[in-house]
Order: C-alpha cells, then structure tokens, then sequence
C-alpha cells in the first residue's frame, strides 16, 4: 500500500467516526431550533425553516433550571475547593515529608481510587440520612471533600521539584505551608489546572449521586434537573427537550474547548504513570 | 527535630485521610454489614438474618438475568471502545493534516453531560419520529424499537456507552504512543519493515502497560453503567437493560430492601475486582 492510498484510507476511516459522533451533536443543535411542527415530520428536516431561539426561553421556564445552575455552580465549586484544600495539603505530606507509615497512608490513597461510588452509595446514603443531612446541599458536597486521584496526582507533581529548591527556600525562612503555597502549587500549575477542570466535568456532569440524595427540587443540580424535565416532557416537544440539553450541555462544552491542552495533560499522566 | 515538625505530616494528611476513610473505606464495611441483616419497609431496624440475603440472590432468577446482561455489556463496550480508541489514537498519530480537529471532535462526547448524551439518544432513538429509523427508512430498511424491543434494547445502550468513552481511550494511547521510544520505530523504518509489520511487531508491545491500564479502567466501567439505562430505559424492557448497578438502586431506593441491595453491591465489588485482578495477572504474566 503506498502512501497515498494509506492517507486516503485514513482519512474514509476518519470521515466515517466524524459522521457517527457529530451526527447527533448536530441533531440536538437542530432540533433545539426548529418549530414544533417541524419535529414530527414523515423525513427528517436537515434545516430549520427559521431559527426558533424561543425555544430556549420556553425550556428555561419549564422548570427552575434558574435555580438548578446555581446549585450546580455551588456544590460543583464548594467541591473543587475542599477537594484542592485536601489533596495538596495530603500531597504535599506524602511527596516532601519522610514520617512513620507513609508507605500505608499512600497505599490507602491509591486503593480509595478504585472504591466506586456505585459501590459505595447504599452506605452512603444511610449514613447521611442517621446525620439528618439528606436532601440537603451538605449530602452533594460531604462525600466529595477527599479527592484520591488529586492526591495521587499532585503528589507526583510534587515529587518533580528538587530537594534544593526546598533548602534554598527555608533559608529565606520559607518552610512547610508557605512553601506549598508560594512554590509546589505554582510550579505544579499544569497538574493542578488539570486535575481541577477533570474534576469540574466530572461533578458538573454528575447525575448518580444527586439522583440517590436529593428529593427536594430547590436543592437539585442541572443534570438531575434535565432528567426530570424530560421524564414529565417526553414524547411532545423534542425541541424544547433538545434547547434545554444545550444549555447544560454548553458550559462544559465551551470549558473543554477553550482548555483541551490540560484536558490532554491529565490524560498523559493516566497513561504514563502506569 | 521539634515535635511540632514531627507531628506536621499527619496534621497535613487529616483533612484527606478522614473524608476518604469515612466515604470510601467505612462503606465498603458497612455494606458487608448491612448485607447480613434485613432492613426494608417491614424491618425498619436492622435484623441480623446471616447469609439469607445472599442465599435469596443466589437463586433469584432475576439475578442470573443481570449478571448475565451486565456481562453482555461489558463483553461488547470494552473491546470496542479500546479497539476503537487505539485505532484511531494510530490514525491520528501519523502527523496528519486537521489531527488536532479530530481528536477534538471525538473527545466532545467524553465531556458531555451524561443526561445530554441520553436525552438525544432518546430522541435519536425514538421510534416512530427518531433520526435512526429515518434513516433506515430511507435506505430501505424496516423501522427497529431501539429502545423497546427487548433484543436490541441493550445493544442500543451499549452503542451510546461506546460513543459516549471511546474518545477517552484515544487520548489515552496517544499520550502513550507519542511516548514511545521513536528511535526503535525508526530503526524498523529503515529496516523497511511495512507499516502493518511495524505495528504489531513493535507499538503493539510497547503499548501493553497503556493496554491493561485502559482494560482495566474500561472494564470498571463498564459494570458502572447506570446513567443511560435509568434515563432511557429503566431497566426495561421486561429487564432486557437491567445492570448490576441497576439492580442495586432498584432494590435499594424502589424496593427500599436496603439489606438484599447492600448484598447485590458486595457481590458487585467482589466481581469486578476479582476480574481486574485476573486481567492484571494475564496482562503481567
């Protein structure tokens, strides 16, 4: 096979993935445009007639999603905050620090990394309910204050900075949590950006946990607030369905593409550290 | 050193430790707790009743079903959503012109919400005015009930787990194969080893840590599968899409049998990590 041909067999192979995965991302931007009477037609309808950009009004009033963003932007920052708090402290302990039983503590750290939430959740949930914290925003951020993999990460980022950075810095009277703050964290400014943004997907994204502990509508997030939408919508008006998926859709949407080199960082990381 | 310095490491590690031992560890016991008692609706204080919610789970017939479903999905997500991944991570790697659009472009759905990716699937999938059947339609074919016809059901959900976490996989056997040792591969360039040749005979080798690392991370997964199938089909139709995961929220939170679910989820862990381990012993062997 020469070249050529391997080139434009590559690219049928490409065009090919290209078609199955933007075909349905560009029907859901199509059909959150169109008019109602355009959505049950005997052929699908390419294009809209007219750009219907009511619909987005008419889905943001069909349920509170007002108030689900701002749950969702609460709980989602409360966690990256706590979760950053707590694994560079704990990074910073396991990589700089030589102490009794760090080999364990590590070891306890990575094997959190493999316990599921869908294991795990049943208890979890019992134990909120005995502390009285379900339906609450405490039961959507508690579980989440520990972030094994940010430990983990931020550890080996740690671990990269010389020992005689550290010296230098205590003689400038520079020690311990200072040193955190003024050195490791801004020299691991790569590996904490992107530990923050793959946790900001994983919990913006987040539809199990808050499913299991929210009843009440007010404390609910954006994705558990878009399935309920379209479990009392469903069947009539696929185009408003369609304008509300978008809008919770499009800020991790607009997040990633504005930031793809450190999604892309976290996952050199994956694949190296093994 | 003064006993403050001594003592830093641990106060340091506390803020981490006690929220991963509380969420993460004290569960794990607290389920194999609870799978000895029975607590549901009739029991509301916990009654120690031995192994007798996993002697009822053991012959429930449902529960053959599940393990049987989740196993199916499993068999079908994980080999093509790596296959895929490592296909295309190969493809991009070539230094091609608008390699950086398509990765991209397949990454998208990896980051897209869950419920997003369901809603349009639904939509997609619908059976009388959805694109699939469209078109089908058009090129001939009769209408199929995606979602409704209880030997396509899960076939369909695995479709949409496929699309939803291939683009994971590519990024990471990229990261991997632009980490390969280019030396050895150029070498075998001039060698004149073909492509083909070079590939299964060089990268492929190289790439087995990246290989048990995704299986592994895919086959977790994979017996994670939850947010698709309570979505689009609730474990329907007639259990064609019940899942192990599934399974334990319908008795844990419709049933409200906290006890037969806490039973469910410690033989959900036990599977899925007794055949991680075994995955890692073929792949270390």
């Amino acid at each position: 096979m020469t070249a050529a041909v391997r080139r434009a067999a590559s690219y049928l192979v490409l065009l090919a993935v290209t078609t199955v995965v933007a075909m349905p991302m560009y029907w859901l931007v199509v059909s959150a445009l169109k008019r109602s009477d355009e959505i049950f037609t005997a052929t699908p309808r390419w294009l809209p007639s007219g750009l219907e950009w009511r619909n987005f009004v008419r889905a943001w009033q069909g349920a509170s999603f007002g108030r689900y963003f701002i749950n969702s932007i609460l709980v989602v920052l409360a966690i990256l905050v706590l979760q950053l708090a707590t694994s560079s402290l704990a990074a910073f302990a396991l990589a700089r620090r030589r102490f009794a039983g760090r080999g364990v503590i590590l070891l306890a750290v990575i094997g959190a990394l493999i316990i599921p939430i869908q294991v795990t959740f049943l208890a979890n949930f019992i134990t909120l309910k005995n502390l009285g914290w379900l339906d609450s925003y405490w039961a959507l951020v508690a579980p989440f204050t520990a972030s094994a993999f940010g430990t983990f990460l931020l550890r080996q980022a740690f671990l990269a900075v010389p020992d005689a950075l550290e010296d230098a810095a205590r003689l400038d009277r520079c020690a311990g949590l200072g040193f955190l703050w003024h050195f490791l964290l801004p020299l691991a400014r790569p590996t904490v950006l992107a530990f923050t943004l793959v946790a900001l997907v994983a919990h913006w994204n987040d539809y199990f946990w808050p499913l299991i502990v929210t009843n009440r509508d007010e404390i609910r997030t954006l994705p558990i607030g878009l399935a309920m939408f379209v479990s009392q919508e469903v069947t009539t008006d696929w185009n408003l369905l369609m304008a509300a998926t978008l809008f919770v859709a499009a800020p991790m949407l607009i997040v990633f593409f504005v930031t793809q080199r450190y999604f892309i960082r976290s996952h050199m990381h994956a694949g190296l550290k093994r | 050193m003064s006993r403050a310095a001594r003592l830093s490491p641990y106060l340091y590690l506390v803020p981490a430790l006690v929220p991963l031992g509380v969420w993460s560890y004290y569960p794990l016991l607290f389920l194999i707790d609870l799978s000895l008692h029975r607590l549901d609706a009739t029991s509301p204080v916990p009654t120690w009743v031995g192994l007798a919610n996993y002697r009822e789970l053991l012959t429930a017939p449902l529960f053959w079903r599940v393990l049987l479903n989740t196993a199916l999905y499993t068999t079908l997500t994980v080999p093509l959503s790596i296959g895929l991944g490592l296909a295309l991570a190969v493809l991009l790697n070539q230094g091609l012109w608008g390699a950086r659009f398509f990765r991209t472009l397949f990454y998208t759905p990896v980051v897209l919400p869950t419920v997003a990716g369901a809603t349009v699937a639904l939509w997609i999938f619908n059976s009388n005015y959805g694109l699939a059947n469209h078109l089908l339609a058009r090129a001939g074919y009769a209408p199929v009930a995606w979602l409704t016809d209880s030997g396509v059901a899960l076939w369909t959900i695995a479709g949409v787990g496929v699309w939803k976490t291939f683009g994971y996989f590519m990024l990471v056997y990229l990261a991997a194969l632009q980490a390969l040792p280019q030396t050895v591969l150029e070498a075998a360039r001039l060698d004149g080893a073909r492509p083909w040749d070079r590939f299964w005979s060089i990268t492929w080798p190289l790439l087995r840590p990246t290989t048990w690392f995704v299986t592994v991370i895919a086959l977790i997964l994979s017996f994670q599968a939850f947010d698709f199938i309570n979505i689009m089909t609730q474990g329907g139709p007639s259990n064609a899409t019940n899942v192990l995961v599934f399974y334990i929220y319908q008795h844990g939170f419709q049933y409200f049998r906290l006890g037969f679910a806490s039973a469910i989820a410690v033989v959900m862990f036990v599977l899925v990590y007794g055949l991680s381990g075994l995955l890692s012993a073929w792949f270390s062997r």
